[in-house]
């Protein structure tokens, strides 16, 4: 039981970085365009290429292709009924979820506020969600680039466009390609067909919606956008069919993030600085899978033990004549349930017993979204784990923004280091003077900004109110389990918050979606191109600076001391920022009474 | 500027033509060609050589000849997979575990070893005493108003009977509008509470369910009448009884047999959760064939066990079974079940 709970998280932490050596050498390669293109590629190459572009250029270009991209994603949504390959005769979705969601696909957050399979016609899933998943993946591992390019004092920045096709088809196409073959022979559909019809043992009619998956699958997972083909994504079976699609799955996701960290240290020739960030990031994704596996598989549900002694608490209370009010918690009988599982509610079987804790850590660390089980019913402690994931927002990360967010942490954390020594703080030998400080704490600070101000706005009306359907603290965690998702460019969710519209023409869609639609549609851009923009331009103005001399006095960033300073700096600005929301949320739950309320 | 926005669509040209053509172009002659099977969604034919179902899709199953599968919060609906999304901290959660559990939790020890509880839950009921106090169906609306409510509003002969309740009843629902002066005409649902509370005044140790009746003409219609036994008041009373009743042992039921998966579509079952349905599932074979139930239990038992696999060949998890190839199987080998 222990190996079987085991196994499979140390598996997957060990052939990802496995994986990442031989892959961060060849992208390196590619980025630095040590490679011979073939006749035809180099065809393309050269109607592409516009050019070396300075800083300024390269997210001017960034940013014009993000609006084509938002233009190109909007027609097609919204011309969904007139398209081809939509026998079901799907409508267009309500504007507000249009806007929605093209943000999100564009924003590589791919948080869905339609169902898939009730909502889109394979048509859209092909130009849509394929064309999103590979390009804003694309997108981020290009800022990543031209950071690194900043940093090593590059003359240029590379071409925009350039880097765009190299990711595209040197990384992603192949890669892609062979994951889809592996969850096609595992049983993800593989056909233009919309829908199966049967009639079951029982003569009982059954639909099931079907299409194009295995092409859409592997590069959600290998883009980290998670946006499912499914309404519940990775734990729909034809997405995800068996245990061995689940490890490749989540495999998959963790593949190029792991990667990138190494790419960094070698692009710089820095690789023992590599090795240190590798380091943080593997243990802090190590808590966290720790962390959800020890409160969720070796964990029952709460909502069937018992609670044998009634507790009673004064609550101070300022509706009670003398401030204060007795609060009982009444002793509860269990329920007869067997969990020697783990919690199984919103777990599939065949993944295996800790792979939906295992998933769910996962794709918070490196930004995918995906998921493999329901994270509204995980265990009230347990759904730390994928909060904090998103809240750091520094663990391997999505492509590029991940590694480009830990860089942040590296500037605050050597600008603390530099004043407590009394030393000018220089990173890779250039001074970080106050420009640079500044726009670091811009970039982290917008992260924050985006949870809880949207958060507090819709807990204090009837947008946040009228959604939840959970009660108590609960319903809080999932209003700020939405906005961190966005804001975090993360994509997975608290699945009973009601933030699906619907087709345009929906009689009865949930009464708050619009505002969600909208609300978290601004949070994902601003949190989105805040954190490209700001760190290009401060690599871009360290990279400008004279290169001091290595001396005793330098804060060397390749050593075991270093890892803690990043490491306690990670954990006190970004978690603390977090903790009383914590608190409120998955914290009093878990304290409080389970059931709570009627 | 010219230059980037035109090499912007430019990309976007090459890229969507890559991406969204070529390569879903590729991966469908290579599916369609290697893999067909796999590919068209695991389709499997039924004996008279007609698709029965997707290998991966659950299906309901509620004959006592064949294994059920969890229960879906999607209703087992193949074009909206959905999960409860129900919060540990939700009394909705519970209520809906404890309902499935009432009729067919049995005793674990003591002299009714392995007896159901279900009878003993009635008789209770009966006694109409919960916590020391009486009225159960009142104290029952009164703590969970939003199950009460449900019980209005989820079928319409449920709603027909408060409404025509509330007529009756002027005087209650006077007192409801007076309580409650922000909804002046209340809806059959916002009066659950106070009607139960009536009801259960009226009619000690009694619930309401609905049954079958011969009209006038002869007719079978439905109507709602007060009972004292019945599956509603095993599964709805259960959670109260276990209050009631918190030191009693009682077998454990596996898991997975109460709880909803994550797509609502989960097509397996645990080896622990299918030893658990073996007997209902052999015994009921061998009424209907008229067989020895032993034999007919070993044919069944070898039947799951050249279906039961452990994801990634055990190294990552327990037995299971899917629930369709075994349905299949017992279809198959048994015949039609009567």
């Amino acid at each position: 039981m222990t190996f079987q709970i085991w196994f499979l998280p140390v598996l997957l932490l060990a052939s990802a970085t496995l994986l990442a050596f031989p892959l961060s050498r060849y992208m390196a390669r590619i980025m630095n365009g040590e490679y011979k293109p073939l006749k035809i590629f180099a065809w393309f190459e050269n109607r592409l290429d516009s050019g070396q572009q300075n800083w300024k250029q390269y997210v001017g270009s960034l940013l014009i292709f993000n609006i084509a991209l938002f233009i190109f994603g909007f027609i097609v949504l919204a011309l969904q009924e007139w398209m081809p390959l939509n026998p079901l005769h799907r409508p267009m979705i309500a504007p507000s979820a249009i806007f929605n969601s093209v943000i999100s696909f564009m924003t590589n957050t791919n948080l869905q506020h339609y169902s898939g399979d009730q909502h889109f016609s394979n048509f859209s899933q092909i130009f849509f969600d394929i064309s999103n998943m590979f390009m804003s993946a694309a997108i981020g591992l290009c800022a990543l680039t031209a950071i690194i390019r900043a940093l090593r004092s590059d003359s240029h920045l590379g071409n925009f466009f350039l880097d765009m096709w190299r990711v595209l088809i040197y990384m992603f196409i192949p890669v892609a390609f062979v994951v889809s073959v592996i969850f096609i022979t595992q049983g993800s559909p593989m056909t233009l067909e919309s829908v199966y019809q049967v009639t079951g043992l029982e003569s009982n009619q059954q639909s099931i919606i079907t299409g194009p998956v295995a092409a859409v699958e592997s590069i959600k997972m290998l883009g980290t956008n998670g946006g499912g083909f499914f309404g519940m994504n990775s734990a729909h079976p034809y997405e995800n069919p068996t245990a061995l699609s689940n490890y490749f799955n989540t495999l998959s996701m963790m593949l190029f993030p792991f990667a990138l960290v190494l790419m960094f240290g070698r692009m710089l020739k820095k690789m023992r600085h590599a090795y240190v960030i590798f380091s943080v990031m593997i243990f802090l994704m190590a808590g966290t899978y720790v962390w959800s596996i020890v409160f969720d598989t070796y964990s029952p549900n709460p909502a069937f033990t018992s609670n044998s002694i009634a507790r009673t608490y004064d609550v101070q209370s300022a509706s009670s004549p003398d401030g204060k009010r007795l609060v009982t918690l009444p002793a509860v009988a269990g329920l007869p349930v067997d969990q020697h599982l783990g919690n199984l509610e919103g777990k599939e079987m065949r993944f295996g017993t800790s792979a939906g804790a295992t998933y769910a850590a996962t794709t918070v660390d490196v930004t995918c979204g995906a998921v493999n089980a329901e994270h509204d019913s995980l265990n009230p402690l347990a759904a730390l784990s994928p909060m904090v994931g998103m809240w750091l927002n520094c663990v391997f990360g999505g492509k590029g923004v991940g590694m480009i967010n830990m860089l942040l942490y590296i500037i605050i954390g050597i600008f603390i280091a530099g004043m407590m020594v009394g030393r000018t703080p220089e990173y890779l030998g250039k001074k970080i003077g106050a420009k640079e400080v500044k726009l670091a704490v811009i970039a982290l600070l917008i992260h924050p900004l985006m949870i809880l101000l949207p958060t507090g706005i819709f807990a204090a009306t009837d947008w946040g109110m009228k959604a939840v359907s959970n009660p108590g603290p609960h319903g809080l965690s999932q209003m700020f389990y939405q906005f961190s998702s966005a804001s975090a460019n993360n994509g997975s969710a608290f699945d009973g918050l009601g933030v699906t519209y619907g087709a345009y023409n929906n009689p009865n869609p949930a009464p708050e979606a619009a505002a969600w639609d909208i609300a978290t549609g601004i949070v994902m851009l601003i949190s989105r191109f805040l954190p490209i923009i700001a760190p290009v331009a401060m690599a871009a103005f360290l990279g400008r600076k004279k290169t001091s001399p290595y001396s005793l006095g330098t804060l060397r960033t390749d050593t075991t001391t270093f890892a803690f300073l990043l490491l306690g700096t990670i954990l006190i600005v970004g978690a603390l920022l977090f903790l009383p929301i914590a608190v409120l949320g998955p914290l009093a739950e878990h304290l409080g009474p389970i059931p709570f309320g009627g | 500027m010219s230059k980037i926005i035109s090499k912007s669509f430019l990309l976007l040209l090459f890229a969507v033509v890559i991406c969204c053509v070529i390569f879903p172009l590729v991966l469908l002659v290579v599916g369609q060609v290697f893999f067909p099977f796999q590919a068209n969604g695991s389709i499997v034919n039924g004996p008279d050589g007609k698709p029965v179902g997707s290998l991966l899709i659950s299906q309901p199953f509620t004959k006592d000849e064949y294994f059920q599968p969890r229960p879906s919060a999607a209703g087992f609906n193949g074009t909206a997979s959905s999960s409860s999304a129900l919060a540990a901290s939700n009394y909705a959660l519970r209520n809906r575990v404890a309902s499935t559990l009432g009729p067919i939790v049995r005793y674990a020890d003591g002299a009714k070893a392995g007896q159901l509880v279900a009878h003993d839950i009635e008789s209770w009921f009966h006694q109409d005493i919960f916590q020391g106090a009486g009225h159960i169906v009142s104290q029952w609306a009164g703590n969970h108003p939003s199950l009460a409510q449900a019980w209005v509003s989820t079928d319409s002969l449920h709603t027909a009977y408060v409404a025509d309740w509330a007529k009756v009843h002027a005087d209650l629902v006077a007192k409801f509008v007076k309580d409650n002066p922000n909804t002046p005409q209340p809806a059959p649902t916002d009066l659950a509470t106070t009607f139960f509370q009536s009801f259960s005044n009226g009619n000690p140790g009694k619930f309401l369910s609905v049954m079958t009746d011969t009209g006038a003409n002869h007719k079978t219609v439905l109507v709602i009448k007060p009972v004292n036994t019945g599956s509603d008041i095993q599964s709805i009373f259960f959670d109260m009884w276990r209050q009631d009743h918190p030191n009693v042992n009682l077998q454990d039921i596996p898991g997975d047999l109460v709880t909803t998966s994550a797509s609502g579509l989960d097509p397996h079952i645990t080896m622990q959760n299918a030893n658990y349905q073996l007997d209902r599932v052999s015994s009921k074979w061998a009424a209907d064939l008229k067989r020895s139930p032993v034999e007919v239990r070993n044919e069944v038992e070898d039947i799951l066990e050249k279906n039961s696999f452990a994801p990634l060949a055990g190294l990552a998890g327990e037995k299971m079974v899917n629930v369709l190839q075994v349905n299949l199987d017992l279809r198959n080998h048994f015949g039609k079940p009567q």
